[in-house]
């Protein structure tokens, strides 16, 4: 039974995490997308946090749109990280190179606490 | 077309299912995904295949979008195909019959079996005056309805293309998804001096040519082009280095010395 995405978005510190569930795929794009817009409106989120701890199957069109998320940010100047990750796709993001630009934390409460500000 | 050699793999699908059990025995079931996606490789392999140079692969690192140097875009070209065909139908066709489709003047030498995770495939691309570029491109993904190929270090462009297939209501469409950067400046430039015009006219004939083999000749391909990234990643400009049009120009200018070389292999 597929398990459509959906995205929760809240602040801690200076970092705007968007906890993921579900299937991120094709399908995905939408709820992806008005995440990131929810997390950088105002404008103060310099780190992005994406968490898939929740997340139980990611294809390469999901791979793409992180991807997609990923370049947004860059261009605007916003740090990404992904906590949550499990050892499966873990290995994804290596084999795809996508570790190679975001840094990846074993969950979400490590992740904050290490880009997150004092406050966190 | 011809291809003599089963696919290069890195591990079956059968040992990476295994590690991904080991990696996560006692916490959680082998992910449904596992044998979908290619195991990790930090350099290609490749072995010669007939009909293609098979140059500019063995030993290269894969490269995804994010490694590039150009402007980033993600360019979609899709054709409906109608009621008659399911997703599953249209992409283990596409699958099986991959290299047909591409235009005349291009190779695509693959695998025998088709389009498989960790296989690796050898590529001439004609780019105008007689010139091929020899390059290949790494299977990362395949499913019923998906498949996904990546790109070495010296190709055109880092990153990924998804062929994929859906049903909606007016029936089935297949697309080719493109999400990529120019590898370094001298592509960036090629792209943008027509680059970027041939290759829309290159997947637009590719679907053209699958749609006519499932019995859909006449169907539109509909294009669409987004810029994802207008920064150019300058950190990456020496990504030259690696440039397979610039190489293969070389060994194609160099081919009838190299070939007298003693112990040279000439047939």
């Amino acid at each position: 039974m597929k398990r459509t995405c959906t995205a929760t978005v809240h602040e801690v510190g200076g970092a705007a995490v968007i906890e993921l569930t579900g299937e991120v795929d094709g399908g995905a794009a939408g709820t992806l997308n008005a995440a990131y817009d929810q997390a950088v409106t105002g404008g103060a989120a310099g780190t992005l946090v994406l968490d898939f701890a929740a997340v139980d199957y990611i294809n390469s069109t999901g791979i793409a749109l992180i991807v997609s998320v990923l370049a947004r940010a860059r261009s605007e100047r916003r740090a990404v990280v992904a906590s949550g990750l499990s050892a499966h796709y873990r290995e994804i993001f290596d084999i795809t190179r996508l570790s190679d630009f975001i840094e990846v934390f074993a969950d979400l409460d490590t992740a904050v606490s290490q880009v997150a500000g004092p406050a966190a | 077309m011809a291809e003599t050699t089963g696919p290069e793999r890195a591990r079956s699908a059968e040992q990476i299912e295994l590690s991904v059990r080991e990696a996560t025995a006692g916490t959680a079931a082998t992910p449904r995904d596992a044998g979908r996606w290619a195991a990790k490789v930090d350099r290609l392999d490749a072995v010669a295949r007939d009909g293609v140079r098979g140059t500019n692969v063995a030993g290269r690192r894969l490269t995804g979008p994010v490694q590039g140097f150009g402007k980033m875009w993600q360019k979609t070209y899709r054709l409906s195909l109608g009621p008659q065909v399911t997703p599953e139908q249209a992409i283990a066709t596409w699958k099986a019959h991959f290299p047909e489709f591409w235009p005349a003047g291009n190779r695509f030498a693959g695998a025998l079996t088709g389009i498989s995770p960790g296989d690796v495939a050898l590529l001439d691309l004609a780019v105008g005056g007689g010139v091929k570029l020899s390059t290949g491109v790494f299977v990362l993904y395949a499913d019923e309805e998906s498949f996904t190929l990546m790109t070495p270090q010296g190709h055109m462009f880092a990153g990924w293309i998804t062929f994929s297939a859906e049903r909606d209501e007016a029936g089935t469409g297949v697309q080719a998804q493109v999400l990529m950067r120019a590898n370094d400046p001298l592509y960036e430039l090629g792209m943008m001096a027509g680059g970027h015009r041939k290759e829309d006219v290159f997947w637009a004939q590719t679907l053209t040519a699958l749609g006519h083999y499932l019995g859909v000749p006449d169907a539109p391909v509909q294009t669409r082009t987004v810029c994802v990234d207008t920064r150019r990643q300058w950190r990456h400009a020496g990504n030259v280095w690696h440039n397979s049009m610039v190489r293969s120009l070389l060994q194609t200018v160099t081919a009838p010395v190299t070939a007298l070389r003693p112990g040279r292999r000439t047939g």
